[in-house]
């Protein structure tokens, strides 16, 4: 019995190759490119889920009341930590956090080195196992150092590393720490990553040492764990005590400003973030907003194009089974139960399925390479490989050929006997779930295409948007070296001088864009102005900032030359100068505990943050001797290329161990919507997978309805019909779904991405063209596909339609 | 009354088009015994076709009583009537209805695959029907290769498989030249001679000259 299924299984699909290859080659595609999504998904939500005690493991924030409402900071003092687990219970381990670069020297080797500077706790805490050395106290001495074995690899080589000695710059000394013990390569799904982990004492003096004691100095992140009889809930209520102490000052300013007390009536509360939300929490917009959309995003969209596959599936069994009437009817004749029908029909849907995922898997593993580049990530095969995933897996494909391959199956075991053998079939009632199931897959294709469009345009108007600095002209890169940074900067200058594409050479403590080395940092400075609070973005710049970026002056003057002479004098933006609020700006001081300063100058508002970000109150200050991160070099407009290759030499001249990260502004604008291009990458291809699946589906249909309206196409073409008349005719019920799914799918469509573009500042308005544009393409689309077959079927001999009667 | 296979008693089948009421037989009164051979003779349109699906079970009567072998079938429900006619009941059509994508063999043998007989039981019932008919050597050819009357050799040989009580056969030569159509005729009176019961629906008068006894239809009703 079932190698006689099987085997008229076989001998069916290959007698409708046409409709097997095109469902195979759908649902092959399909299967590929969800097994990809799905893991890019699957692996995006897997992240720091490998911690063992990661749900006991939390963020330490507080919700502060500020000018413009509710603000959470991560950022945590020196003392915090400690007193918060002397002083409030329910505390099992805390740890400080600072994720930072150093430079590391064996011998005459130097190594850029990611390091966390921890506590001892953290090893306690986090699943980061130690595999050799000292497993109980590695970090404790403030000269200890642990490291990974990838680190320790690229170190030591071969040698054993433990016991060794390496020195870290720090305060422009060479200071010296053992290793003390090496930690597992951690997984690739670990938001934290660091090659060496040290003391968090071991910080450097502006660091560490001049904050010790200090509760308004706030310069790293805290993690804690929860004891497990104690709530979140519970513990944030607990320290309402513990806040009201260390941060009396912070909230009697709040309610003398005015601020908006928080949900709880509180003006600072202290507040905890579970650790598999942290990748997903954005601190940019008030309070904080925990979203997974974008994982849920691919992982939908993988859903709708097994969706479109599996309809293409469903419409083509039904459609084909009129043709197998009477192979139903005899069967039947010949004693077959529904049962038994059914089996046979599931059956070979089942093995349209199995080649179809078969082939699949072999696409996915084909294309994952292409696909980790792409999209930057390092989500593997792997990633499905965990047993209870699997198990999902396996029983939604078993769902789905269930489903896509049962229902025709159940339709063909129920048809009447002698209507089967006489081959009629009562098709009204079907067309209806085929057109429903057609106008949900062109509107999803819809929805898809625009939903791409929009995204394109929102990320082009980001790219090209005027930020207000020069960003085609100057190059960026971070002071990587061993110098110090006046000394790299003074013979960079120098070095640069007489360069004739060299216009200029600044540096400052912050970086415009996101840089090739991927740090970024921003400092926030309170102060008190005329009795009530403000609070400002803190840059700190070397000479010719303002020139080289081409910032606009609106008022008063830029730094001198001689930047020492305006070490007291601060230039202000626009939104700052709203904030302080003075009749006459250039004549106002900002009171800072260490000085006073004056504002000597005001600046046009430029985007230094992101596109997400309203404009925020800054201020650029002169400071002597600061620690400045990145130089920014002004080049001349003609040869862009040389001018990069000039500074790079430049660079590699003065600093021969450290490597030249430079890139240009707008790169460092690219670089920071790489987000944005991930997700029209994905929208973008799954768009382009649903309309070709669509339209598969569209082909084989009209093939299918050419075939049974052959007689009608013949009589109506014997009485005088036109081919244009028979095309209009054979084409127009199918455009007329395609105009349903555009009328359903538009408005779904402009909600969604109205809703999207909420999270930009400064955003592009929705207009009534990208949908149309949208809605044509996949007229247009539809239209050449079934074009071919109806004008065919239009142009034929009557005469030889009408003989196969 | 063990003799009586088929017993029709007032039967009667209607159909509704649109909103006439359409008689297709009308109280029909008939007993077949075993053995018969019986020829249903009329115009198109008589009835003829009507009958034997009903009688194959393939089809109901909408009144009167049915019963076969004893049985009640108009009372019956489907699962059993479904067994019955697997049992005992073979098919022959006009156009012959073997599945196009299965060869000879695999056509004669499908019915003792859903009456779930063991494999080396079915390739021996098969081997003895393919010799029979003397059709050994076209056992891996599918129906298309075939002409006419051998195609309704192979729809015979499959009805005759699972050694039923009654073949119904509706026009079984109504495709074929005279030929042929005698072939296949000779076939039928010596099964019938072997002791199988058939009821052949035909037009043609030469074929119903092989029954035992001629019934004539016209508008559902026996004349």
């Amino acid at each position: 019995m079932f190698k006689n299924y099987i085997k008229i299984a076989f001998r069916n699909l290959w007698k409708n190759r046409t409709f097997t290859a095109l469902n195979v080659v759908g649902l092959t595609a399909a299967f590929g490119v969800a097994i990809l999504l799905a893991m890019y998904a699957v692996f995006q939500l897997s992240f720091d889920r490998f911690h063992e005690h990661g749900d006991e493991i939390y963020q330490v924030y507080t919700e502060d009341s500020g000018l413009n409402g509710i603000e959470a900071n991560t950022s945590k003092s020196e003392p915090f930590a400690a007193a918060l687990k002397e002083e409030v219970a329910g505390v099992e381990k805390i740890t400080r956090y600072v994720s930072t670069s150093v430079l590391l020297s064996q011998e005459d080797k130097q190594f850029g080195m990611s390091t966390a500077y921890v506590d001892p706790d953290f090893f306690n805490m986090f699943s980061f196992p130690i595999i050799k050395g000292d497993k109980t106290n590695p970090i404790t001495s403030e000269s200890s150092v642990v490291m990974t074995e990838l680190a320790a690899k690229r170190i030591f080589g071969d040698e054993e590393p433990i016991g060794q000695t390496v020195s870290i710059l720090r305060d422009e000394q060479q200071v010296p720490f053992t290793v003390t013990a090496i930690v597992k390569d951690f997984p690739n799904t670990s938001s934290m990553g660091f090659d060496i982990v040290l003391n968090f004492k071991s910080q450097n003096e502006h660091a560490y040492a001049r904050t010790i004691g200090r509760w308004d100095m706030e310069n790293h992140e805290v993690y804690m764990q929860l004891a497990e009889s104690v709530q979140p809930e519970q513990f944030e209520k607990s320290t309402t005590d513990f806040t009201q102490l260390h941060y009396k000052n912070e909230i009697d300013n709040a309610k003398r400003d005015g601020f908006q007390p928080n949900a709880e009536g509180l003006y600072r509360q202290l507040k905890l973030l579970p650790l598999a939300d942290v990748r997903f929490a954005n601190f940019n917009q008030g309070q904080v907003t925990v979203s997974r959309t974008m994982p849920y995003l691919v992982l939908g969209i993988s859903i709708l194009i097994l969706f479109i596959a599996c309809v293409n599936f469903i419409n083509m069994s039904i459609a084909k089974s009129a043709q197998r009437l009477r192979e139903i009817g005899m069967r039947k004749t010949l004693g077959a139960n529904k049962k038994q029908l059914f089996f046979q029909f599931w059956g070979e849907s089942i093995l349209v399925f199995l080649i179809s995922i078969g082939l699949g898997i072999l696409l996915a593993v084909f294309l994952l390479p292409h696909f980790q580049t792409l999209f930057k990530t390092q989500a593997s095969l792997a990633t499905l490989l965990n047993p209870s995933l699997l198990l999902v897996l396996i029983l939604s494909v078993l769902l789905i050929t269930l489903i896509a391959g049962g229902y025709p199956a159940l339709l063909m075991s129920r048809l009447g006997t002698l209507q089967s053998l006489k081959g009629k079939l009562d098709v009204n009632g079907k067309n209806h779930l085929r057109n429903s199931l057609m106008v949900l897959q062109f509107g999803i294709a819809i929805l898809l295409i625009s939903g791409t469009l929009v995204l394109w345009d929102q990320v082009e108007f980001m790219r090209t948007k005027d930020l207000g600095f020069n960003k085609d002209q100057v190059i960026a890169f971070p002071l990587n070296g061993q110098l110090n940074d006046q000394q790299a900067i003074e013979l960079l200058r120098n070095t640069l001088q007489d360069k004739p594409n060299i216009v200029s050479v600044t540096a400052s403590n912050n970086i415009l864009g996101l840089g090739k080395d991927g740090s970024r940092s921003t400092s926030v400075l309170g102060f008190e102005h005329h009795g009530r609070g403000v609070e400002t973005h803190m840059v700190v710049v070397d000479a010719d900032y303002i020139e080289t970026l081409d910032l606009n002056i609106i008022e008063g003057r830029s730094f001198r030359k001689n930047l020492a002479s305006d070490s007291l004098s601060v230039i202000i933006n626009e939104a700052m100068a709203k904030q302080l609020n003075e009749d006459d700006i250039l004549a106002s001081q900002m009171d800072l505990d260490d000085a006073v300063y004056s504002v000597v100058g005001v600046i046009k508002d430029f985007n230094f943050q992101e596109l997400d970000q309203t404009i925020a109150p800054m201020t650029l200050f002169a400071l002597p001797n600061w620690n400045l991160r990145n130089v920014y070099v002004k080049v001349s407009s003609q040869n862009l290329e040389q001018a990069y290759t000039d500074v790079k030499a430049a660079w590699n001249a003065i600093e021969p161990n450290a490597e030249f990260q430079g890139s240009f502004l707008n790169e460092n604008i690219d670089r920071t919507l790489r987000h944005e291009r991930t997700m029209i990458t994905m929208i973008g291809s799954g768009s382009i997978l649903a309309i070709i699946l669509s339209c598969i589906g569209l082909f084989a249909m009209s093939l299918l309805i050419v075939a049974q309206r052959k007689k009608e196409i013949g009589v109506r073409k014997i009485v005088g019909a036109s081919v244009s008349a028979i095309t209009i005719l054979l084409t127009k019920d199918f455009l007329k779904l395609v105009v349903i799914a555009f009328l359903i799918a538009s408005p779904i469509a402009w909600w969604a991405m109205s809703k999207w573009l909420q999270n930009y500042a400064y955003r592009i308005e929705l207009n009534i063209w990208m949908f149309l544009g949208a809605g044509s393409i996949a007229v247009v689309i539809a239209m050449l596909t079934i074009a071919v077959k109806t004008i065919k079927a239009a142009t034929s001999n009557p005469v030889e339609s009408l003989r196969t009667e | 009354m063990q003799n009586i296979l088929v017993s029709l008693n007032e039967a009667t089948r209607t159909v509704n088009s649109g909103s006439n009421k359409v008689t297709l037989l009308d109280t029909i009164n008939l007993n077949v015994e075993a053995g018969e051979f019986i020829s249903l003779m009329g115009p198109s349109g008589s009835g003829k076709s009507t009958l034997l699906n009903c009688i194959g079970m393939l089809d109901h009567f909408t009144d009167g009583g049915y019963t076969f072998l004893g049985e009640p079938v108009h009372s019956m429900k489907e699962k059993n009537r479904a067994k019955l006619y697997k049992e005992y009941i073979g098919f022959v059509f006009q156009a012959y209805h073997l599945i196009d994508e299965l060869t000879v063999y695999e056509n004669i043998e499908t019915p003792l695959l859903y009456k779930n007989i063991k494999s080396s039981e079915r390739k021996a019932m098969v081997a003895d029907m393919l010799d029979r008919f003397n059709i050994v050597g076209k056992k891996d050819l599918f129906p298309i290769q075939l002409s006419g009357g051998q195609q309704q050799l192979v729809g015979i040989a499959r009805a005759l498989i699972g050694q039923p009580k009654l073949i119904l056969a509706d026009e079984p030569t109504g495709n074929l030249n005279s030929k042929q159509s005698g072939e296949i005729m000779e076939l039928f009176a010596q099964l019938n001679k072997e002791g199988v019961t058939i009821i052949q629906a035909t037009h043609s008068e030469s074929n119903a000259a092989y029954g035992s006894r001629i019934i004539n239809l016209l508008d559902g009703k026996i004349v």
